[in-house]
């Protein structure tokens, strides 16, 4: 039973107002997005059409904890079809972002986030990877990431709360 | 070359069904009009549909081109031609004055019409604009497989069918399997078209239960996302239509070649269930759009376009019919009522004479 | 008896046939421009050269669509088929018995009933043609329920010089049918009218009347617009707005609905929900209205088809989710429902001596747009009509006007059906079952309503002492053409009788196509199916046919609404004498189609053909 007295109105606003989270509201759940999703057809229970039908319920701690939301790989097979232009690959992704900002983003997201904020890539780049380098004649690489640390607003040595 | 002249108090462009009840409605007030059909026939789309009737009439009014005709044939007020189109309009003193040439065609003798031999130039007091809609042409929906996968057809080419009395599959057997998919081309913002065509559920309802009547070994599924169906006799209709027909309220996502060359609907259930399922025949109910020559017409009468891409009333220029808005046939007809009411109306202000 | 000659008007379809013969195989004479006493001619009347009508006029003429009997097929064939059809007119044509008619002159005052778009729209439109109108209604410029009041006090500033507004009048009581309604008016007394225009300007009526809800706590919604509520930062106030939840409602109703909806959720903190069957979006911009209301915020829920469960007269309400396969429950602050406009039905359309059943007075029938009525004369629009997704009122008077215009007009002579009164037993069966209620009872006689005639030919079928007919489709008339086309036809027989309203359109369609008939068919125009008859029936099988096909419209498209259904009763009928005599009741078939159904009526005449072959 879900009380739609205690669920959050102001949810869907947030998702709203989040970018790419602005066409939240339009859906009218014609059903196209979940016949396309890929995801769902092999997991049933990851449904575009539900999440966003809990969205806008107001069901913000059940959307943002869920550990469906991270199981979208972006296809866009759902944007491409919705005739309302909900384009919900990028609602998920407002509200995954707004997840990672309530605690929730999983290790693996974690973890990558980590790393991106330390050293400004996936990849670790330490001796071996540079001696083999300079093997192969290619200049060496350092690990000083303040480009991107500054980009992203973060200070060097803060754990990443922020973007996903 | 020389231009024929002619006077008349009221043209009107267009000799579909709500044209000919215009034609009607003038003639019936003693009022001279001329009427110019660009194909060779007369009776707009409507000519062209199937009667939709199983135990009982289904309400289409495709058959009522026939009783326009046959009223027409007996009022000489009513002046028709059939290949002739509008090439030119100019206002000139309160008048309008339209050129028509004949237009390329050939069919059936169009009596009670005759077919334009000459470029005319026509005075008029009042013009009526019923040149009636453009079908949404469904490759622009690629999704749905139209002109990719075999067995997909748009609900026109089905009209057609059923008006033979024949209903084939790709491979030109009678379909088992048919589903009918709506809303193709309406309700999408994503193509611009925020509108709904509001006849396709009654269409597709229609022929998907003449369908089961005719060929009760079919089986008919009906995709749509809300049914637009009004009145008492719908009401009455509906349970047994469920019965008859599954009607499913999802989009499908797409429709794919199945293995055996048959098209394949995919879509999701109200439960969220994945379904990939096989028919023989997808009927995509395309929505309508504004006929082709709107931006023309516009132009040529000096109107403001509607909000969809329809026309709009001008100065002494009326429309009528499916050229407004997507409109059923009945409705064009009372609709043609109107806009001939509004030239009556004109040339009684301009103490016009009666016959023209 | 008068002598009937043959006036051949060369047509396409005819080609071939020589005018001589055919005339010496029917046995009339060919005439090549002498005097003519009745008359066959051999193409309908709309195509005749205007010489030729002149001439013939205030004559017995037939008007023969004989390219259309006759067909295709060889040389001989057609010629069997030209002289068997012109054979049948000229039996109709030398008997000529009835009198003609001439119809006392209808009334042309047009009474428009009601109030709002509708009533003025009417009452602008009958002027317009020519009609001096009574306007009556308690307050007839008052708008309807749902008018754009802009536009209906437009039309009532400008109500043209013939219409007299009556106010504080209302219709008490009506009889009668086209150019002779007898009406009683409040405050009036008794009038007599041409045309009759009811247009109810309607009630809003709440769309959910049905629920069990606490109409004490709902609010109306436009007092909700009025005085938009808010809510609170921690305490958002919810808003439930039901627009078809118990059964779909109108799509002025919804769109009404979804833009009160949108300016609701614009309040602070307040959360709209919307809850209804189907989402009614084929007005002028109803999807557009739509999308906007749900990207304010507002929240669609699609009541699923086991309903909506309301607890505490809507204080509660509860519904199954089949996606999230949960139930969900709102416990509103405030209730509100959309609206329909609904128009009371007229106390005195419930006499069932004087008026059809509801059901029957509207018919859900193609043929009756433009807010006709089975009854000739009588119009209905506005809410009490219906609110369809294009409802467009001033489209309707338009056409309402045109109509009652071409009837009151009198610029065709309308075909009154003729009585014998020293016949007529005063049974009341043609009163009661003349599909157009032309017919009354008065001063002890059968009195047709000046106007009011279809020329259907019901009541010639019904009446038992065959005192009653349009002229030219009297019994008598009939029973002549079947037996010099019979006469005619060679072995196996089949009469099949066409109705204008569909079987007319499909022969011309299959004439285009020179279909061969089979050899022995003789084709029966009649204006309509319910004209044939039991008696008819039972005498073309004693005239030596072996089939009868009854070809007519479908049920529910008859233009004299429900002339199709007597044609089918008389037929099944006709089919148990025969079956209860020993015969086959195969003989006898009914077959409803339309004028576009050519094939239709091709296999079912081949297969009679078959059925009754020896």
């Amino acid at each position: 039973m879900i009380r739609l007295n205690q669920c959050d109105p102001a949810f869907k606003y947030e998702v709203a107002a989040t970018p790419g989270g602005e066409g939240i509201t339009t859906c009218f759940a014609c059903a196209a997005c979940s016949a396309r999703c890929l995801v769902g057809e092999l997991k049933p229970e990851y449904d575009p059409r539900r999440i966003i039908r809990l969205t806008l319920l107001g069901r913000r701690e059940e959307v943002l904890s869920s550990p469906l939301i991270w199981l979208c790989s972006t296809c866009y097979s759902c944007a491409e079809v919705c005739p309302q232009q909900v384009r919900f690959t990028d609602v998920l992704t407002a509200i995954k972002n707004l997840a990672a900002r309530a605690g929730y983003a999983p290790p693996s997201t974690r973890a990558t986030a980590r790393l991106l904020a330390r050293q400004g890539r996936l990849l670790e780049v330490g001796e071996f990877e540079n001696q083999k380098r300079s093997d192969l004649g290619l200049p060496q690489v350092e690990g000083a990431p303040e480009d991107f640390q500054r980009i992203l607003g973060i200070t060097p040595q803060a754990e990443p709360e922020e973007e996903a | 070359m020389e231009l024929a002249e002619k006077q008349t108090p009221v043209l009107i462009l267009g000799g579909g069904v709500a044209g000919l009840a215009a034609a009607r409605e003038l003639a019936r007030r003693g009022v001279a009009c001329v009427l110019a059909e660009r194909e060779p026939v007369l009776g707009g789309r409507a000519r062209g549909f199937a009667c939709k009737a199983t135990t009982a009439c289904a309400r289409c009014g495709a058959c009522r081109v026939g009783d326009l005709l046959a009223e027409l044939a007996a009022r000489p007020e009513a002046e028709l031609f059939t290949c002739a189109g509008a090439v030119a309009a100019r206002r000139d003193r309160g008048r309008w004055q339209v050129e028509l040439a004949p237009q390329p065609g050939e069919g059936a003798e169009p009596f009670p019409a005759r077919a334009l031999g000459e470029r005319l130039a026509l005075t008029c007091r009042a013009v009526i604009l019923a040149v009636g809609y453009s079908p949404f042409d469904p490759r622009a929906k690629s999704r749905f497989g139209y002109g990719r996968v075999p067995g997909v057809i748009s609900a026109l080419e089905l009209e057609a069918m059923l008006a033979q009395d024949t209903l084939a599959g790709p491979r030109g057997e009678p379909p088992r399997r048919v589903a009918f998919i709506q809303c193709v081309g309406s309700r999408d913002q994503s193509l611009g078209h925020l509108y709904c065509s509001r006849v396709c559920c009654g269409y597709a309802l229609r022929m998907a239960g003449r369908i089961r009547h005719t060929w009760p070994e079919s089986e008919v599924s009906f995709f749509h996302m809300d049914l637009q169906t009004y009145g008492r006799a719908w009401e009455e209709a509906l349970p047994e239509l469920r019965r008859q027909v599954h009607l499913v309220r999802a989009m499908p996502g797409e429709v794919t070649r199945g293995e055996d060359d048959t098209p394949q609907v995919v879509y999701s259930d109200p439960a969220g269930r994945h379904h990939r399922e096989p028919f023989d025949l997808v009927v995509l109910s395309v929505g309508l759009r504004p006929p082709k020559a709107a931006s023309a017409l516009a132009e040529m009468f000096g109107l403001e376009p509607g909000p969809d891409g329809f026309l709009q009333d001008g100065p002494e220029v009326f429309v009528a019919g499916c050229a407004q808005g997507p409109r059923g046939i009945v409705e064009s007809m009372d609709h043609a009522a109107r806009a001939a009411a509004a030239a009556l109306r004109l040339l009684d202000s301009g103490r016009e004479a009666a016959h023209g | 008896m008068a002598r009937v000659s043959l006036l051949w008007v060369e047509r396409p379809g005819l080609e071939g046939l020589e005018p001589a013969a055919v005339a010496r195989a029917a046995g009339v004479e060919l005439n090549s421009g002498g005097p003519v006493e009745a008359a066959v001619v051999t193409c309908p009347a709309e195509e005749a050269p205007e010489p030729l009508r002149q001439r013939l006029a205030g004559k017995p003429v037939q008007w023969l669509e004989l390219a259309a009997e006759v067909g295709g097929g060889d040389g001989a064939h057609r010629l069997a088929r030209a002289a068997a059809a012109v054979a049948r007119a000229a039996g109709r044509a030398e008997l000529a018995t009835l009198p003609p008619v001439y119809a006392p002159q209808p009334a042309q005052k047009v009474l428009v009933a009601g109030r709002g778009l509708a009533a003025l729209a009417a009452a602008h439109e009958a002027a317009l043609a020519g009609h001096p109108v009574l306007l009556a209604g308690e307050e007839p410029t008052r708008p309807g329920a749902d008018d754009d009041p802009a536009e209906v006090e437009r039309l009532a500033a400008g109500l043209p010089a013939g219409v007299e507004l009556a106010s504080g009048c209302t219709l008490l009581r009506l009889a009668g049918a086209a150019g002779d309604f007898r009406a009683e008016l409040s405050r009036r007394g008794k009038e007599s009218f041409g045309a009759v225009v009811l247009a109810p300007g309607g009630e809003t009526v709440s769309c959910e009347a049905e629920l069990a809800l606490d109409w004490s706590w709902v609010r109306p919604l436009p007092e909700l617009l009025a005085s938009p509520p808010a809510g609170e930062q921690d305490r958002w106030l919810q808003v439930a707005l039901l627009a078809g939840v118990s059964r779909p409602t109108t799509a002025g109703a919804f769109r009404r609905a979804v833009e009160a909806a949108r300016r609701l959720q614009q309040g602070d903190f307040v959360q709209v929900t919307l809850f209804f069957r189907e989402a009614r979006v084929a007005s002028e911009g109803g999807e557009r209205a739509y999308r906007a209301a749900r990207q304010a915020g507002v929240l669609a829920v699609r009541v699923p088809e086991e309903g909506l469960v309301v607890r505490d007269g809507g204080r509660r309400l509860r519904w199954h989710d089949p996606l999230l396969d949960e139930d969900l429950e709102l416990a509103p602050d405030v209730l509100t429902t959309a609206w329909e406009a609904r128009a009371a039905r007229p106390e005195f359309l419930d006499d069932p001596v004087q008026w059809p059943a509801w059901e029957h007075l509207l018919p859900d029938n193609p043929r009756f747009s433009g807010g006709r009525t089975a009854v000739s004369g009588l119009y209905i629009l506005g809410p009490l009509r219906g609110t369809p997704p294009g409802a467009d009122r001033r489209a309707e008077a338009a056409a309402a006007a045109g109509d009652l215009h071409r009837l009151l007009s009198g610029g065709e002579v309308a075909p009154m059906p003729s009585v014998r009164h020293t016949y007529c037993a005063r049974c009341l069966t043609c009163v009661r079952t003349c599909p157009h209620h032309a017919l009354g009872h008065r001063v002890d006689r059968i009195q047709p309503a000046p106007a009011a005639c279809q020329g259907c030919g019901v009541c010639a079928a019904e009446c038992p002492a065959e005192a009653i007919a349009p002229p030219g489709w009297s019994n008598p008339e009939l029973r002549a053409g079947l037996q010099r086309g019979l006469a005619l036809a060679p072995d196996p027989k089949l009469v099949v009788f066409t109705c204008a309203g569909s079987g007319r359109g499909a022969l011309d369609a299959l004439a285009r196509q020179a279909h061969t008939w089979p050899a022995g068919v003789l084709f029966y125009p009649v204006p309509c199916a319910g004209r044939v008859g039991l008696a008819l029936v039972l005498k073309a099988l004693e005239l030596g046919a072996r089939g009868v096909l009854v070809a007519g419209c479908h049920h529910g498209n008859c233009r004299s609404v429900n002339g199709n259904l007597r044609a089918q009763l008389r037929v099944d009928q006709a089919a148990r004498l025969l079956e209860s005599l020993g015969l086959r009741p195969e003989a006898v078939r009914f077959l409803p189609l339309a004028a576009n159904q050519p094939r239709r009526l091709a296999r079912a005449v081949e297969e009679m053909a078959q059925e009754v072959a020896p």
